[in-house]
Protein backbone atom coordinates (compact mmCIF):
# COMPACT_ATOMS: atom_id res chain seq x y z
CA UNK A 1 0.00 0.00 0.00
CA UNK A 2 0.94 3.33 -0.38
CA UNK A 3 2.24 6.18 1.58
CA UNK A 4 -0.56 8.07 0.07
CA UNK A 5 -3.43 5.89 1.32
CA UNK A 6 -1.52 6.34 4.50
CA UNK A 7 -2.04 9.93 4.46
CA UNK A 8 -5.19 9.65 3.37
CA UNK A 9 -7.16 7.89 6.10
CA UNK A 10 -5.10 10.39 8.53
CA UNK A 11 -6.63 12.53 7.11
CA UNK A 12 -10.09 10.73 7.37
CA UNK A 13 -9.64 10.15 10.90
CA UNK A 14 -8.69 13.69 11.59
CA UNK A 15 -11.44 14.91 9.89
CA UNK A 16 -14.05 12.26 12.05
CA UNK A 17 -12.42 12.92 14.86
CA UNK A 18 -12.60 16.78 15.15
CA UNK A 19 -15.97 16.80 14.93
CA UNK A 20 -17.68 15.05 17.63
CA UNK A 21 -21.60 14.02 16.41
CA UNK A 22 -24.23 16.43 17.57
CA UNK A 23 -26.74 13.69 19.82
CA UNK A 24 -27.84 16.29 22.29
CA UNK A 25 -31.25 16.34 20.36
CA UNK A 26 -31.84 12.33 21.04
CA UNK A 27 -30.46 13.03 24.62
CA UNK A 28 -33.32 15.14 25.65
CA UNK A 29 -35.57 13.84 28.18
CA UNK A 30 -33.04 10.43 27.80
CA UNK A 31 -33.55 9.70 31.92
CA UNK A 32 -36.64 9.98 31.82
CA UNK A 33 -37.46 7.15 29.09
CA UNK A 34 -35.06 5.03 30.82
CA UNK A 35 -36.04 5.57 34.44
CA UNK A 36 -39.70 4.53 32.91
CA UNK A 37 -38.34 1.42 31.43
CA UNK A 38 -36.13 0.37 34.28
CA UNK A 39 -39.51 0.57 36.80
CA UNK A 40 -41.21 -1.46 33.84
CA UNK A 41 -38.22 -3.76 34.06
CA UNK A 42 -38.58 -4.11 37.63
CA UNK A 43 -42.57 -4.70 37.60
CA UNK A 44 -41.95 -7.35 35.04
CA UNK A 45 -39.63 -9.38 37.04
CA UNK A 46 -37.10 -12.03 36.19
CA UNK A 47 -38.45 -13.61 32.54
CA UNK A 48 -38.08 -17.79 33.22
CA UNK A 49 -35.30 -18.15 30.89
CA UNK A 50 -33.18 -15.83 33.26
CA UNK A 51 -34.53 -18.45 36.11
CA UNK A 52 -33.63 -21.54 34.37
CA UNK A 53 -29.76 -19.83 34.00
CA UNK A 54 -29.76 -18.83 37.67
CA UNK A 55 -30.52 -22.61 38.61
CA UNK A 56 -27.90 -24.12 36.75
CA UNK A 57 -25.27 -23.95 39.42
CA UNK A 58 -27.84 -25.32 42.47
CA UNK A 59 -28.48 -27.99 39.45
CA UNK A 60 -25.11 -29.02 38.87
CA UNK A 61 -24.27 -29.11 42.34
CA UNK A 62 -27.28 -31.24 42.74
CA UNK A 63 -25.98 -33.71 40.10
CA UNK A 64 -22.41 -34.02 41.56
CA UNK A 65 -23.83 -34.96 45.06
CA UNK A 66 -26.23 -37.54 43.26
CA UNK A 67 -23.46 -39.18 41.39
CA UNK A 68 -20.98 -39.26 44.51
CA UNK A 69 -23.59 -40.65 46.49
CA UNK A 70 -24.44 -43.52 44.06
CA UNK A 71 -20.77 -44.23 43.62
CA UNK A 72 -20.31 -44.74 47.19
CA UNK A 73 -23.69 -46.10 48.26
CA UNK A 74 -23.01 -50.11 48.53
CA UNK A 75 -26.20 -52.22 49.91
CA UNK A 76 -25.00 -54.56 52.06
CA UNK A 77 -25.53 -58.02 50.91
CA UNK A 78 -27.46 -59.91 53.56
CA UNK A 79 -26.60 -63.58 55.13
CA UNK A 80 -30.52 -64.18 54.99
CA UNK A 81 -30.83 -66.31 51.85
CA UNK A 82 -34.87 -65.99 52.59
CA UNK A 83 -34.54 -62.23 52.82
CA UNK A 84 -32.18 -61.93 50.04
CA UNK A 85 -34.73 -64.27 47.75
CA UNK A 86 -38.41 -62.30 49.43
CA UNK A 87 -36.62 -59.10 48.44
CA UNK A 88 -36.48 -59.86 45.01
CA UNK A 89 -39.60 -61.18 44.70
CA UNK A 90 -41.17 -57.94 46.38
CA UNK A 91 -39.28 -55.66 43.87
CA UNK A 92 -40.71 -58.31 40.54
CA UNK A 93 -43.82 -58.01 42.51
CA UNK A 94 -43.77 -54.17 42.15
CA UNK A 95 -42.53 -54.13 38.61
CA UNK A 96 -45.64 -56.29 37.72
CA UNK A 97 -47.89 -53.90 39.69
CA UNK A 98 -46.76 -50.79 37.49
CA UNK A 99 -47.16 -52.66 34.38
CA UNK A 100 -50.05 -54.00 34.52
CA UNK A 101 -48.70 -57.60 34.18
CA UNK B 1 -32.43 12.82 47.75
CA UNK B 2 -29.84 11.42 50.32
CA UNK B 3 -26.58 12.57 48.83
CA UNK B 4 -23.35 13.60 50.55
CA UNK B 5 -22.16 16.50 49.46
CA UNK B 6 -20.17 17.92 52.50
CA UNK B 7 -16.96 16.31 51.06
CA UNK B 8 -16.93 18.78 48.25
CA UNK B 9 -15.54 22.63 48.72
CA UNK B 10 -15.83 24.50 45.30
CA UNK B 11 -16.53 27.99 44.43
CA UNK B 12 -19.05 26.42 42.06
CA UNK B 13 -22.64 25.23 43.05
CA UNK B 14 -21.98 22.01 45.20
CA UNK B 15 -22.18 18.69 42.58
CA UNK B 16 -22.45 15.46 44.52
CA UNK B 17 -19.62 12.91 43.23
CA UNK B 18 -19.75 9.65 41.55
CA UNK B 19 -19.36 7.80 44.60
CA UNK B 20 -22.05 9.15 46.79
CA UNK B 21 -24.57 9.21 44.14
CA UNK B 22 -23.91 5.63 43.39
CA UNK B 23 -24.52 5.07 47.37
CA UNK B 24 -27.38 6.33 47.14
CA UNK B 25 -28.45 4.61 43.92
CA UNK B 26 -27.80 1.36 46.04
CA UNK B 27 -29.83 2.48 48.81
CA UNK B 28 -32.91 3.39 46.41
CA UNK B 29 -32.58 6.80 45.38
CA UNK B 30 -33.85 7.00 41.79
CA UNK B 31 -33.00 9.93 41.35
CA UNK B 32 -29.37 9.53 42.36
CA UNK B 33 -29.22 7.26 39.49
CA UNK B 34 -30.91 9.75 36.94
CA UNK B 35 -28.26 12.41 38.10
CA UNK B 36 -25.22 9.47 37.09
CA UNK B 37 -26.79 9.32 33.44
CA UNK B 38 -27.47 12.90 33.11
CA UNK B 39 -23.56 12.82 33.81
CA UNK B 40 -22.36 10.49 31.05
CA UNK B 41 -24.86 10.02 28.85
CA UNK B 42 -23.50 12.77 26.16
CA UNK B 43 -20.25 10.47 27.19
CA UNK B 44 -22.13 7.54 26.15
CA UNK B 45 -24.42 8.53 23.33
CA UNK B 46 -21.22 9.95 21.66
CA UNK B 47 -19.24 6.97 21.50
CA UNK B 48 -22.40 4.89 20.28
CA UNK B 49 -23.43 7.02 18.19
CA UNK B 50 -19.41 5.88 16.06
CA UNK B 51 -21.26 2.61 15.96
CA UNK B 52 -24.85 2.61 15.36
CA UNK B 53 -26.33 2.50 12.39
CA UNK B 54 -29.32 5.02 13.13
CA UNK B 55 -30.82 6.79 15.91
CA UNK B 56 -33.10 4.29 17.10
CA UNK B 57 -30.01 2.12 17.86
CA UNK B 58 -27.97 4.72 19.11
CA UNK B 59 -30.83 4.91 21.94
CA UNK B 60 -31.06 1.00 22.22
CA UNK B 61 -27.66 1.09 23.00
CA UNK B 62 -27.15 3.23 25.67
CA UNK B 63 -30.59 2.09 27.39
CA UNK B 64 -28.60 -0.71 27.14
CA UNK B 65 -25.28 0.46 28.88
CA UNK B 66 -27.54 2.17 31.59
CA UNK B 67 -29.64 -0.53 32.24
CA UNK B 68 -26.36 -3.00 32.44
CA UNK B 69 -24.89 -0.01 34.80
CA UNK B 70 -28.09 0.09 37.41
CA UNK B 71 -28.53 -3.68 37.57
CA UNK B 72 -24.88 -4.21 38.41
CA UNK B 73 -24.11 -1.31 40.06
CA UNK B 74 -23.30 -3.38 43.34
CA UNK B 75 -20.42 -4.91 41.74
CA UNK B 76 -19.00 -1.94 40.94
CA UNK B 77 -15.20 -2.13 42.92
CA UNK B 78 -13.89 1.65 43.34
CA UNK B 79 -10.92 0.45 41.77
CA UNK B 80 -11.31 2.26 38.41
CA UNK B 81 -13.47 5.50 37.69
CA UNK B 82 -17.08 5.28 37.29
CA UNK B 83 -16.70 6.59 33.63
CA UNK B 84 -13.84 3.94 32.71
CA UNK B 85 -15.97 1.63 33.95
CA UNK B 86 -19.46 2.96 32.32
CA UNK B 87 -17.55 2.97 29.25
CA UNK B 88 -16.14 -0.37 29.24
CA UNK B 89 -20.04 -1.53 29.11
CA UNK B 90 -20.73 0.60 26.27
CA UNK B 91 -17.95 -0.98 24.43
CA UNK B 92 -19.39 -4.12 25.24
CA UNK B 93 -22.88 -3.21 24.31
CA UNK B 94 -21.40 -1.86 20.92
CA UNK B 95 -19.57 -4.61 20.13
CA UNK B 96 -22.94 -6.87 20.89
CA UNK B 97 -24.54 -4.66 18.36
CA UNK B 98 -21.88 -5.05 15.89
CA UNK B 99 -22.11 -8.62 15.81
CA UNK B 100 -26.00 -8.78 15.86
CA UNK B 101 -25.79 -6.43 12.78
CA UNK B 102 -23.73 -8.41 11.31
CA UNK B 103 -26.10 -11.93 11.39
CA UNK B 104 -28.92 -9.91 10.16
CA UNK B 105 -27.06 -8.56 6.70
CA UNK B 106 -24.39 -8.77 4.54
CA UNK B 107 -22.78 -5.91 3.30
CA UNK B 108 -23.61 -3.08 0.74
CA UNK B 109 -21.63 -1.00 -1.96
CA UNK B 110 -21.03 2.90 -0.45
CA UNK B 111 -23.83 4.05 -2.87
CA UNK B 112 -26.43 1.76 -1.23
CA UNK B 113 -25.21 3.21 2.73
CA UNK B 114 -27.96 4.78 4.25
CA UNK B 115 -26.33 7.48 6.94
CA UNK B 116 -29.45 8.02 9.47
CA UNK B 117 -27.95 8.90 12.64
CA UNK B 118 -29.05 12.59 12.78
CA UNK B 119 -26.22 15.14 13.73
CA UNK B 120 -28.29 18.31 14.11
CA UNK B 121 -25.08 20.55 13.89
CA UNK B 122 -23.53 19.05 11.08
CA UNK B 123 -25.02 21.44 8.22
CA UNK B 124 -22.01 24.07 8.79
CA UNK B 125 -19.50 21.37 8.91
CA UNK B 126 -20.12 19.42 4.82
CA UNK B 127 -16.39 18.38 4.61
CA UNK B 128 -15.83 16.65 8.39
CA UNK B 129 -19.48 15.03 7.61
CA UNK B 130 -18.88 13.72 4.53
CA UNK B 131 -15.34 12.16 5.68
CA UNK B 132 -16.92 11.09 8.60
CA UNK B 133 -19.80 9.41 6.60
CA UNK B 134 -17.02 7.88 3.83
CA UNK B 135 -14.44 6.20 6.49
CA UNK B 136 -18.00 4.99 8.78
CA UNK B 137 -18.72 3.30 5.26
CA UNK B 138 -15.27 1.63 5.41
CA UNK B 139 -15.32 1.70 8.95
CA UNK B 140 -18.71 -1.08 7.96
CA UNK B 141 -16.53 -3.46 5.75
CA UNK B 142 -14.44 -4.08 8.79
CA UNK B 143 -14.86 -7.15 11.34
CA UNK B 144 -16.14 -5.88 14.45
CA UNK B 145 -13.27 -6.30 16.46
CA UNK B 146 -11.40 -4.60 13.94
CA UNK B 147 -13.82 -1.94 14.01
CA UNK B 148 -14.35 -1.42 18.06
CA UNK B 149 -10.54 -1.30 18.38
CA UNK B 150 -9.67 1.40 15.38
CA UNK B 151 -12.55 3.47 16.41
CA UNK B 152 -11.20 3.71 20.18
CA UNK B 153 -7.40 4.31 18.95
CA UNK B 154 -8.00 6.68 16.29
CA UNK B 155 -11.62 8.64 16.83
CA UNK B 156 -11.90 8.34 19.90
CA UNK B 157 -8.48 8.75 21.72
CA UNK B 158 -7.46 5.80 23.97
CA UNK B 159 -3.94 4.13 23.90
CA UNK B 160 -3.67 0.37 23.39
CA UNK B 161 -2.99 0.40 26.73
CA UNK B 162 -6.56 1.70 27.57
CA UNK B 163 -8.20 -0.20 25.14
CA UNK B 164 -6.63 -3.11 26.35
CA UNK B 165 -8.39 -2.69 29.82
CA UNK B 166 -11.73 -1.25 27.85
CA UNK B 167 -11.80 -4.72 25.67
CA UNK B 168 -10.27 -7.41 28.04
CA UNK B 169 -8.22 -8.12 24.67
CA UNK B 170 -4.11 -7.99 25.14
CA UNK B 171 -2.42 -5.56 24.25
CA UNK B 172 -0.68 -7.24 21.28
CA UNK B 173 -3.93 -8.50 20.25
CA UNK B 174 -5.30 -4.91 19.96
CA UNK B 175 -1.93 -3.62 18.03
CA UNK B 176 -2.53 -6.85 15.48
CA UNK B 177 -6.36 -5.82 15.11
CA UNK B 178 -5.71 -1.90 14.71
CA UNK B 179 -2.81 -2.41 12.17
CA UNK B 180 -4.95 -5.30 10.26
CA UNK B 181 -7.67 -2.64 10.36
CA UNK B 182 -5.62 0.03 8.78
CA UNK B 183 -4.68 -2.65 6.21
CA UNK B 184 -8.22 -3.43 5.01
CA UNK B 185 -9.54 0.41 5.66
CA UNK B 186 -6.78 1.70 3.35
CA UNK B 187 -7.95 -1.47 0.32
CA UNK B 188 -11.21 -0.59 0.70
CA UNK B 189 -11.02 2.99 -0.13
CA UNK B 190 -8.54 1.87 -2.96
CA UNK B 191 -11.14 0.18 -4.20
CA UNK B 192 -14.29 2.75 -3.85
CA UNK B 193 -12.16 5.20 -5.74
CA UNK B 194 -11.71 2.66 -8.59
CA UNK B 195 -15.25 1.92 -9.10
CA UNK B 196 -16.23 5.75 -9.13
CA UNK B 197 -13.44 6.55 -12.16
Amino acid sequence: MSDNADERLDRLFAAARSERMDTSAQEEHFETRLMARLRERRREGIPWYALIWRAVPVLAVLVVLIAVYSASYKPTASDDLFAAISSGQEDYLVQNVLTGE
Amino acid sequence: MNVDTSTTVTSEPEQPSDESLISATLAGDEGAFALLVARYKRRIFGLSARFARDSDEVEDICQEVFIKAFENLAAFRHDAPFEHWLTRIAVRASHDALRRRRREKGQSGYDDYVFEVRDYGAEARQEARLARELLKWALSRLKEEERIVITLLELEGYSVREISSLTGWSESNVKVRAHRARQVLKRVLEESDERQR
